[in-house]
């Protein structure tokens, strides 16, 4: 055997070794993550069973899981997911990047933040459900006043984050900019948008959870599909079921998408020099 | 080359940093300053260097007057201020985006080379010790070519060894491209054993009490007779400019200062 062979031999036990290292980390981490909802579930599961409870109006996870199967072998399901992914993608867009805007304006310049930053302010404590008569009113009962309102709950965070973190960008190194004299544009884009790149990052994640919240709002406005209309149909209907089982898939929904978000970022963010990686 | 003509500065806040300051700098001189606390060292550069405006007094350079950041002054701040997001070689290269890539890449390796980081080029700054770190900035301010070099105390925040050696490895630099440098510094051994000449000054207002002419070849000796007697003459000097001031002596800086006159 060559000393290449030996040492290539050597190199995959190490690589074979590494990936089946990595692997319990993961599994560990998902199985300790699914622990609290699945000990939950077993619980109410187990005293629905032995008669401790009749389950009516809090369902046991048997009946939920019946609920979402039928829901998906008609196509209901995914029709309706479809739906509300749609309208908080758009909305999500949308807002994000109205928020992005506003809040490099009122970042970058005291006068734009003097203008607008205390009405914005006001108008951020106004509940999502307040808003809805009036987006009727101005954008129709149709998809429009839905992906305003799930716009507008995106906004606030993504403003409020970029614009605060602008005003606190470390002097020292806008300074290591003005040394190398950078114009306004360059000092923009090579410090202080790199700067405050993982302050938007949260912004965007705090967003995106307030869209799915604001997406509930939404189809509450006479909406036809959606999860939001399931939610409304099944109290109508009295189908406790259906109510938990949509619940339970905006939870799942909402831990993807903002999975989404922290993967996409990850690399962008790297360098951060943090206590404690892996955290989400 | 670079010339100081009548500098004042005071801050919103009425403190007079700075009064009637004037100094003219030859080419390839190297120029300590010195001084307690307040007395407007890091003033005196960040006015050099453009990033903040005199109240009063002309700065040239070359003739030229300096009131903004000037492509012919770098300075290095006290802290490496690397830019995180950006490898050590990105952070070499911040200043050469005007440059095409290959004299970008041959600028950053040789700088790197300069300062000994040869390998850390794809290496994040929290990768790097303080003293890389501290080295990469200088290689950074290197690589733009300035005549005039600005350094503010760029090595007391590491430890004596790490410090010892970057002072060689400055003196190494200023032996291969003799850029004029002014370096701040508390400490007089460093004072002594890297400048031509040393300001000492005076605080409040912030004016130059003495200068003092340094005549030893570069490399110096970190001890010897002749060094001891300069580093004696600039201790003596700092000790009248301190009882002038009747400073009360609180924060580190002036403690060292005067620990290192007892």
């Amino acid at each position: 055997m060559t000393a290449i062979e030996v040492l290539s031999g050597q190199l995959r036990e190490r690589i074979a070794g590494n990936r089946t290292g990595a692997r319990p980390a993961i599994w560990k981490r998902f199985l300790l993550s699914i622990a609290v909802p699945a000990g939950a579930f077993l619980l109410w599961q187990a005293a629905v069973s032995f008669g401790l409870s009749s389950g009516r109006l809090v369902p046991p996870p048997s009946r939920i899981i019946a609920a979402l199967w039928q829901l998906a072998g008609n196509g209901e399901l995914y029709r309706h997911v479809a739906s509300t992914c749609l309208r908080v993608l758009f909305g999500f867009l949308a807002g994000a990047a109205a928020g992005v805007v506003v809040g490099t304006l009122t970042g970058f310049f005291t006068t734009a933040r003097a203008l607008v930053d205390p009405s914005l302010q006001a108008l951020r404590a106004i509940p999502s459900i307040a808003w809805v008569p009036l987006f009727i009113l101005w954008f129709g009962i149709f998809e429009t006043s839905k992906v305003m309102l799930i716009a507008t709950g995106v906004f606030f965070p993504v403003y409020l984050g970029l614009s605060t973190a602008l005003l606190s960008v470390d002097r020292k190194i806008v300074e290591v900019g003005r040394i190398f004299r950078l114009s306004g544009l360059e000092l923009a884009r090579r410090i202080l948008f790199p700067a405050v790149l993982p302050a938007l990052i949260v912004a965007l994640r705090a967003g995106l959870g307030l869209g799915w919240m604001f997406v509930v709002a939404a189809e509450f406005m006479g909406a036809s599909e959606g999860l939001g209309y399931l939610l409304v149909d099944g109290q109508q209907l009295g189908k406790p079921d259906q109510i938990v089982a949509a619940i339970i898939i905006f939870a799942i929904i909402g831990k993807l998408s903002d999975g989404l978000i922290v993967s996409i970022s990850a690399p962008l963010v790297a360098w951060q020099d943090n206590y404690k990686k892996g955290g989400t | 080359m670079l010339s100081v003509e009548g500098l004042s500065k005071t801050y919103q806040n009425g403190v007079v940093a700075l009064q009637g300051f004037s100094l003219e700098v030859h080419p390839g001189e190297i120029v300590a300053v010195i001084g307690g606390s307040g007395c407007g060292k890091s003033t005196l550069l960040r006015l050099i260097s453009g990033l903040d405006q005199p109240t009063a007094g002309k700065i040239a350079i070359n003739g030229e007057a300096v009131r903004a950041p000037h492509q012919l002054i770098n300075l290095i701040f006290q802290e490496p201020r690397l830019l995180p997001w950006l490898t050590v070689g990105e952070n070499i290269r911040f200043g050469l985006s005007h440059l095409g890539r290959r004299e970008r890449d041959e600028r950053a390796t040789a700088a790197l080379d300069q300062v000994h980081l040869a390998g850390y080029e794809n290496s994040l700054p929290k990768e790097l010790s303080g003293g890389q770190a501290q080295r990469a900035a200088i290689a950074r301010a290197l690589v733009t070519q300035p005549e005039v070099l600005l350094l503010d105390e760029p090595f007391s925040a590491l430890d004596a060894l790490t410090r010892s050696a970057l002072q060689n490895h400055l003196v190494g630099i200023w032996r291969q491209t003799h850029s004029t440098m002014i370096i701040v510094t508390h400490d007089i051994e460093e004072a002594v054993a890297l400048a031509h000449r040393v300001i000492v000054m005076q605080p409040s207002p912030g004016r130059i009490m003495e200068e003092i002419a340094i005549n030893l070849p570069m490399p110096r000796e970190v001890s010897g007779q002749a060094v001891d007697r300069y580093k004696k003459k600039v201790r003596a000097s700092l000790n009248r400019s301190l009882s002038k001031s009747g400073t009360v002596m609180r924060d580190a800086e002036v403690i060292s200062i005067v620990e290192d006159i007892a």
